[in-house]
């Protein structure tokens, strides 16, 4: 199930927030896991099975962990184990089709290949899992024993299948000891409306200009648009994934607060940085933290040679790609991060700190590029929105979709800063603002909900 | 009372949960809609529960579609999207272009992939139905060029739309030894000035409808009937399949013209119908639909106006179509003393069949071109 959608906003949302404010205090976990699992079943049933195994494995794993923990030959098989099942999952799910196809390619071999659909949020929740069971080996957190707080946990439905990517110890505190108060909740509420607002009013809209130059791509190819469409479409795909993959976010974010919970941030403006650098620690800020915390650190982190440092980061970043989606333009959308950032690491970064200006357009022009490679997965296609973007062909279709998208277009851009963050901060102080502001947004999503023709989960391929 | 002082201090939570709540309690206890007068088009009813079709993911995707088709209020939301859209200055929704003069137009950006396939596959099932009957009946070949071809200074400037003429030459010039070619671009754009297509619509007016006639019975050698020896009527307020898609809400209703004609005998699909049109269409939305009565397989249409000599075979012609056609029809019977009309969409008659008992004068093969793109019955011209 998605948030944004009607059966979403108007079957489950009532149903369960009703169940979950009802019920007493010690119920509530309870009744968390129970709408999570169901939440998670829609659509996604026979996937069932993998979601209690994963809740169970590391269960169980991490309460070994715990009990022989001066066994390091014990602990230590265990975490492996479970890593093993957690990783082989994710795997199996997202990564056998494209193992298959390359061996095939490689060495003429005819493999078949798996027929599954992956796992709603699959790469999300195994993430978050794996923290858990890494933390309890490292002994940041004791196991837990409560086989329901632990899967109301791994299952919450907020956070399962687009991020943010929540750590156990993000939230150990609140699954035993959490209240809900008015004020969280009506801040739960905005943040959540705005999130709903972002994807459903934003990124739909705007993204549909990329789908139809994708479209036309795939179709006759990229070759027949004209040059200021192909950037057009671009810089429209980099407002769509961001407004869509931020509104996700602070609708989790939001549905947590209604409910006790306080879920990391996300995003923070990423498209203002100043370095790639900066737009890491901007970006998917979960993402990021997640690996720097289970894999660049524990290769040695920076704390070593200059080859073993750029080993690790190419460890990380080439990582990082192939998490985003099993394809080899993935690998190189990480690799290219990869590159960028040892640039700036070795002296770069000093000197976009002196250009302001100059380091906006190199974020932003290489930004669009990077883009461009996450969202075309097919080299040939990819070589020629390339080839459209920097040999120039006039021509007139630009015209139809500036005029059509001009307004979107610039509400995203203006939106993608903080210029609005003062004045909303002012506003939202005031009641009556807030019933209309927060008002006009819910209704109009809910209105293009019921006649969407273009609501696309972009996450499929995490 | 306190619990109360205190949420209002708090008005978003309850707006929300007001909201929400409300919103869904009504649209459970609601009646289903069978189908919308507004969109045209049948509404999804709530799908039968199995355990196979929830655990194949069938069941939640059609329990989703269902929810949003029967959502309470959904015409009003339709609206509201479509008044945001335009608050957005955006000039298109729902895949419908607004062009000029409250011209409404179908985005048809791209012919590519599997749409090209089936184009093709059409057209060869049209050769190979040419190739077949072409030597024992004249057969009329044409693909009617669709609104935009003819009003391209209507569009949306920078829309590119499908070049649907360099796609239609090379197949005029295949089929063009075996049967005769009528291309209506030229008549239509003589009279390019004139309201020859809906604007809320996909169709031709009939007065469009009447140029491409002419056109074609003086491809045969026959004179058309003159036009203004007919008398019309119109009937206003008529929202088509473009608006239904787009529900623009400032959109500019168009007006049908009908010429009731003298037929002596309408027979669909084996049944005496009461005339050629259903008047009763021009009361609701989809007025189009008074034409033929609707889409039927099998039409055979005796003319009124036309006396057969005795002793004389009456003249036949067939036409194979779709819906375009159906405004076409009736000026035939001022040519033909009997018109027989097929639509493969509808239609069981076999083709074989048909024309090896009849014993036709003329065939007319005529579809638009963007029906071409989507119809996938025209296998049945083989049959």
């Amino acid at each position: 199930m998605v948030f944004s959608s009607i059966l979403f906003l108007f079957r489950f949302l009532p149903v369960a927030f009703a169940a979950y404010y009802l019920a007493p205090k010690r119920l509530k976990n309870f009744v968390l896991l129970v709408v999570s699992l169901v939440f998670y079943s829609w659509g996604e049933a026979k996937y069932f099975p993998v979601m209690i195994s994963c809740i169970l494995v590391n269960y169980i794993s991490a309460i070994l962990i715990d009990k022989y923990r001066d066994n390091v030959r014990i602990r230590r098989t265990v975490l492996v184990l479970s890593c093993i099942f957690n990783l082989g999952t994710l795997g199996f799910f997202k990564y056998t089709n494209f193992v298959v196809g390359n061996l095939n390619s490689l060495f003429g071999l005819s493999l078949p290949s798996i027929n599954l659909v992956l796992p709603l949020g699959i790469s999300f929740y195994t993430f978050q899992t794996m923290s858990y069971t890494l933390d309890v080996y490292m002994g940041k957190v004791p196991a837990e024993k409560n086989l329901i707080d632990l899967g109301a946990f791994v299952v919450l439905f907020p956070q399962l299948i687009a991020g943010p990517i929540v750590r156990y110890t993000d939230i150990a505190r609140e699954l035993k000891e959490r209240s809900v108060t008015l004020p969280a909740v009506q801040e739960g509420i905005k943040i959540f409306i705005l999130g709903l607002g972002s994807k459903v009013l934003i990124a739909n809209n705007v993204g549909a200009l990329w789908t139809e130059v994708e479209t036309i791509g795939a179709g006759v190819g990229y070759l027949s648009v004209s040059t200021p469409l192909a950037w057009l479409a671009v810089l429209a795909y980099s407002l769509q994934i961001f407004f869509d993959f931020n509104g996700y976010s602070l609708m989790a974010i939001g549905l947590g607060k209604m409910m006790g919970f306080e879920f990391p941030k996300n995003f923070d403006f990423p498209y203002i940085s100043r370095s790639f650098t900066e737009f890491w620690r901007r970006w998917h800020m979960t993402l990021g933290s997640w690996f720097r915390e289970y894999l660049y650190i524990p290769l040695g982190g920076n704390r070593v040679s200059k080859p073993r440092l750029i080993f690790n980061l190419f460890v990380v970043w080439a990582a990082t790609g192939l998490w985003h989606g099993a394809s080899w333009n993935f690998v190189l959308w990480g690799l290219f991060f990869f590159v960028v950032l040892v640039i700036e690491r070795f002296g770069f970064k000093n000197f976009l700190e002196k250009h302001g200006v100059f380091a906006h357009v190199y974020v932003l022009f290489f930004l669009l590029l990077s883009w461009a490679l996450f969202a075309v997965t097919d080299f040939g296609m990819l070589r020629d929105l390339f080839t459209r973007m920097f040999s120039f062909a006039g021509g007139v279709d630009w015209i139809y979709y500036l005029r059509n998208y001009a307004v979107v277009l610039g509400i995203g851009i203006l939106f993608s800063t903080p210029v609005f963050r003062p004045l909303y901060y002012r506003l939202t102080k005031y009641n009556a603002f807030n019933l209309v502001f927060f008002g006009v947004i819910l209704v109009a999503s809910t209105a293009y909900l019921v006649d969407a023709t273009y609501n696309p989960f972009l996450y499929f391929r995490f | 009372m306190n619990l109360l002082k205190k949420i209002l201090k708090y008005p978003v939570v309850l707006a929300f949960f007001l909201f929400i709540f409300l919103f869904t309690a009504v649209d459970l206890v609601k009646p289903d809609r069978e189908y919308s007068e507004f969109e045209n088009k049948y509404l999804t009813q709530r799908p039968e529960f199995t355990l196979a079709s929830f655990l194949n993911n069938e069941w939640t995707s059609k329990y989703e579609t269902y929810l949003n088709d029967q959502f309470v209020l959904r015409d009003d939301w339709i609206t509201l999207k479509s008044i945001c859209e335009s608050m957005l200055l955006k000039i298109e929704n729902n895949g419908i272009a607004y062009g000029a003069d409250d011209y409404l137009f179908e985005k048809f950006t791209t012919l590519a992939g599997d749409s090209l396939a089936q184009f093709e596959r059409n057209v060869g099932y049209e050769k190979t139905f040419i190739d077949t009957y072409g030597e024992t009946v004249p057969i009329t070949f044409t693909i009617i060029p669709n609104a935009y071809m003819i009003l391209p200074e209507k569009l949306p400037e920078g829309l590119i739309q499908v070049d649907q003429a360099a796609y239609t030459a090379p197949i005029y010039e295949a089929v063009g030894d075996k049967a005769q070619v009528v291309d209506f671009t030229g008549a239509l754009t003589a009279h390019k000035d004139e309201y020859i297509f809906y604007r809320t619509d996909h169709h031709w007016t009939t007065l469009g409808a009447y140029y491409a006639y002419a056109a074609y019975v003086e491809s045969l050698g026959m004179e058309p009937v003159a036009l203004d020896s007919l008398s019309g009527i119109e009937v206003p307020d008529f929202y088509g399949t473009y608006f239904s898609k787009a529900k623009k809400f400032d959109a500019v209703a168009d007006t049908i013209t009908y010429y009731p004609i003298a037929d002596a005998g309408v027979i669909i699909d084996g049944q005496e119908a009461d005339g050629y049109y259903d008047l009763s269409k021009f009361e609701v939305r989809d007025k189009y639909a008074a034409f033929l009565r609707g889409n039927n397989g099998y039409t055979v249409i005796k003319s009124g106006v036309r006396e057969v000599p005795e002793g004389q075979e009456p003249s036949k012609i067939l036409v194979i179509k779709d819906s375009y056609a159906n405004s076409f029809v009736p000026f035939l019977l001022y040519n033909f003393d009997e018109v027989h009309v097929v639509d493969l969409r509808y239609s069981a008659v076999s083709m074989k069949e048909l024309l090896s008992t009849e014993n036709f004068d003329q065939v007319l093969l005529m579809y638009n071109f963007m029906n071409l793109v989507t119809d996938t019955n025209l296998y049945k011209l083989g049959y």
